[in-house]
């Protein structure tokens, strides 16, 4: 056998998949583990063999940016190996997302949590635009998780690399709901302001524990901005309506963010609105963002260990699984569930009904300050 | 293995402590540099366990048989690769894709070098290969038909058969960081200098240094100095002057003694690369080398010999003896999967569990 297959078998032996834990069109993950050290893993197995022109952009994407970024608030990549048609990717293994911290009604969130997210995404995506890196698809549920409470960005399949001026890219990126007004208008020619957009809304998600501007179609999409934000004019967004795929879609005028977030503080409405400016060279950086008073002003960021997490709804059907399998060896990842089960019923005994009492906490909290 | 340790926990504390080049994070930096010795030594004995393997192989196809053959050296090898890396821009500006693309495939074949043996895979397929990958990884991707139906007597399996086998050598670190970007970003420094009136810098000075960095392409140079390093010698070519007022911008204040004097010695070996080495081989050489070539190339990768015939059938077996064992392995979890309480699983979960124990295909 060549040298260089031979790396490739030595490298897969190093990794056990233990059990599915989820599939989709290109890919399938399994849980796994290292084998000499019982480390927790994900594998994602990307299935090439299906593709005309080989291995495929998405996977390549991830591949090349996550073997090149190392972060504490980045996914890590921690092997890549080859099977038959087959690429596998073997990731930290991440146990929640933000998008079901978010859904989890039993969850309370205060201000001090809100910021510790924003705070890890933020310098996550700061190291990803300085190393000139659009992400390009931001949402909660590509903000993972891990048990220790860091937020990592994943997901880098529609990530690339800063275009050169003058150099076409397209706008059929981000997720509707998280996409940009620039995009939406059809602008090929933009920047990391796009994912700044996307992390606006998040936070304004994290404040409301719904999505902030749920289009249902992408003509909804910037009337649902507008709606919320106003309608820009020609002097807060500069040539707007010069853009490919301008179409006016009506007059709606500014309501002050105040309205809706009625419980968040000065800093973190400034903060706010400074992400979701309309004109993305006046839209604030990652990095500016980080020094933005908000972050040096009370409350402090929680510390990530004691942010609040999911109760273990997720893992209940991989622990069903487990019955099945023999492989359930009852490692440190399988018992790691059931204390954040019990923390989680005795801050939350009755589950649903404490979203009132979440509003009502931050109310107090901004009461308290200002 | 303790002075690795060591090592690793002073670069932990470093990173900690001392604010380092975002070019120090890359993959690039941490596994494609070398000294000249270092590259020397890896290409030699990459070569002598070659031949190694290779000459085991005639022999266990027919004893004797490989003593009249002359394999190839490591130099002959180099000489052979260098060839095709000249074709590279040929076949790129037939394509008119980007500079990116043409810089990305060179590099991916000299890497792929690194770890390979032309006696094994020919460089004329390795580099239909990098090519078309690099195409991908630089986000230019075209569509394999209408690659390969513009290069002659090529099949989309001549391109794919070896995607995996280049990414593997690559160690699938696919970013790559240019000279002819670092050279562009000089450029654009030098616009903002004030003491650099427009006259002092005329479009030629960088035409001219961009051919010295397409030239350092046919050379190691990147496989030993910087992407910055290697432009500000092209630079250094087209005009000295130049290139040390900008290094001098560049320089820490209170340093003993200015920023071009420090790098000089290093530009000057750059230099040299690439003006005794930027440019293609003598293909008259390198035909003489692809001839001998055609007779010491490994019997295991031409298709239809004995040796060919031989491999195919080992691996055949061993994948026939991997699904022997994992139908067993599947056997054995539907018979006593939920043992002692087995029987109480129902046929759903029995199939649900076959069926993930089978799709794991590796």
């Amino acid at each position: 056998m060549d040298a260089v297959e031979k790396a490739n078998t030595a490298r897969q032996k190093r990794w056990v998949k233990d059990r599915k834990v989820g599939e989709g069109t290109y890919a399938v993950v399994y849980q796994g583990r290292e084998a000499s050290t019982s480390r927790k893993v994900a594998i994602k197995k990307i299935k090439v063999g299906q593709f005309k022109d080989g291995l495929d952009m998405s996977a390549i994407r991830e591949v090349k940016y996550l073997r090149e970024l190392h972060h504490q608030n980045v996914i890590e990549l921690l092997d890549v190996f080859s099977s038959k048609t087959n690429l596998n990717l073997v990731l930290e293994f991440l146990d929640s997302d933000l998008e079901m911290i978010i859904q989890d009604r039993s969850l309370v969130f205060l201000p001090a949590d809100i910021k510790a997210w924003m705070a890890m995404t933020l310098r996550g995506l700061e190291f990803c635009h300085r190393n000139f890196m659009l992400h390009r698809d931001l949402k909660p549920n590509n903000l993972l998780i891990a048990s220790d409470g860091q937020l990592k960005i994943a997901d880098f399949g529609l990530a690339r690399d800063f275009a050169d001026p003058g150099h076409k890219m397209t706008c059929q990126v981000i997720t509707r709901w998280y996409r940009p007004p620039e995009l939406l208008f059809g602008c090929r020619y933009y920047s990391s302001a796009v994912d700044i957009w996307s992390v606006g809304c998040i936070f304004a998600e994290l404040m409301l524990r719904t999505p902030y501007l749920p289009g249902e179609s992408d003509m909804d999409q910037l009337k649902t901005i507008f709606r919320a934000l106003g309608t820009p004019t020609e002097e807060d967004w500069p040539g707007h309506t010069k853009l490919p795929d301008y179409v006016p879609v009506g007059q709606f005028p500014r309501t002050p963010l105040r309205d809706l977030f009625t419980a968040a503080s000065g800093d973190t409405l400034n903060l706010l609105s400074r992400f979701l400016v309309y004109e993305p060279r006046r839209r604030i950086n990652a990095r500016d963002a980080l020094n933005h008073a908000y972050f040096f002003a009370l409350p402090h960021p929680s510390h990530p260990s004691k942010l609040p997490k999911p109760a273990a709804q997720t893992s209940r059907p991989l622990e069903e699984l487990d019955g099945n399998v023999d492989i359930a060896s009852a490692g440190p990842g399988v018992k790691a569930v059931a204390p954040n089960k019990l923390k989680r019923k005795l801050t939350s005994p009755d589950g649903t009904d404490l979203r009132p009492l979440a509003r009502r906490l931050d109310f107090t909290q901004h009461v308290k300050r200002s | 293995m303790a002075a690795d340790k060591a090592a690793d926990l002073q670069t932990n504390l470093n990173s900690l402590t001392v604010k380092r080049p975002l070019y120090e994070g890359s993959t690039q930096y941490k596994s494609w540099r070398y000294s000249p010795e270092q590259l020397e030594q890896v290409r030699t004995s990459l070569n002598a366990a070659a031949v190694a393997v290779i000459r085991d192989t005639f022999e266990a196809d027919e004893p004797g048989s490989s003593e009249d053959v002359l394999f190839l050296n490591a130099n002959e090898e180099q000489l052979l690769v260098k060839l095709y890396i000249t074709k590279v821009p040929q076949l790129c500006g037939h394509f008119r894709f980007p500079e990116e693309v043409e810089a990305t495939a060179i590099s991916y074949l000299k890497r792929f070098y690194l770890k390979n043996t032309v006696m094994d895979w020919h460089p004329k397929n390795v580099m239909l290969t990098a090519l078309f990958l690099a195409t991908k990884t630089t986000n230019n991707p075209i569509s394999l038909e209408s690659y390969t139906s513009n290069i002659p007597k090529t099949s989309s399996s001549d391109v794919l058969d070896l995607e995996f086998l280049v990414s593997q050598s690559l160690n699938f670190e696919f970013a790559v960081w240019h000279a002819h970007r670092a050279l562009w970003g000089i450029w654009l420094d030098l616009q903002s200098l004030p003491d650099v009136p427009e006259d002092l810098r005329p479009q030629d000075i960088y035409d001219i240094a961009i051919k010295h960095v397409r030239a350092s392409r046919f050379t190691d140079a990147e496989l030993i100095y910087t992407p910055s390093q290697i432009a500000l010698a092209s630079l250094t070519l087209a005009s000295p002057v130049l290139a040390e007022k900008w290094a001098d911008l560049k320089a820490v204040a209170g340093a003993a003694q200015p920023l071009s004097a420090t790098l000089d010695p290093t530009l000057e070996l750059i230099k040299y690369i690439i003006m005794q080495m930027g440019h293609p081989p003598d293909v008259e050489a390198v035909r003489e080398v692809d001839r001998r070539l055609k007779l010491c190339k490994n019997p295991e990768k031409v298709p239809g010999s004995k040796a060919y015939i031989a491999r195919q059938a080992a691996e055949h077996r061993r994948a026939e003896e991997k699904r022997n064992k994992k139908a067993e392995d599947v056997r054995r979890a539907g018979t006593d999967g939920g043992n002692p309480f087995g029987s109480e699983l129902n046929e759903d979960e029995k199939a649900k569990q076959l069926a993930e124990l089978d799709d794991d295909d590796d």
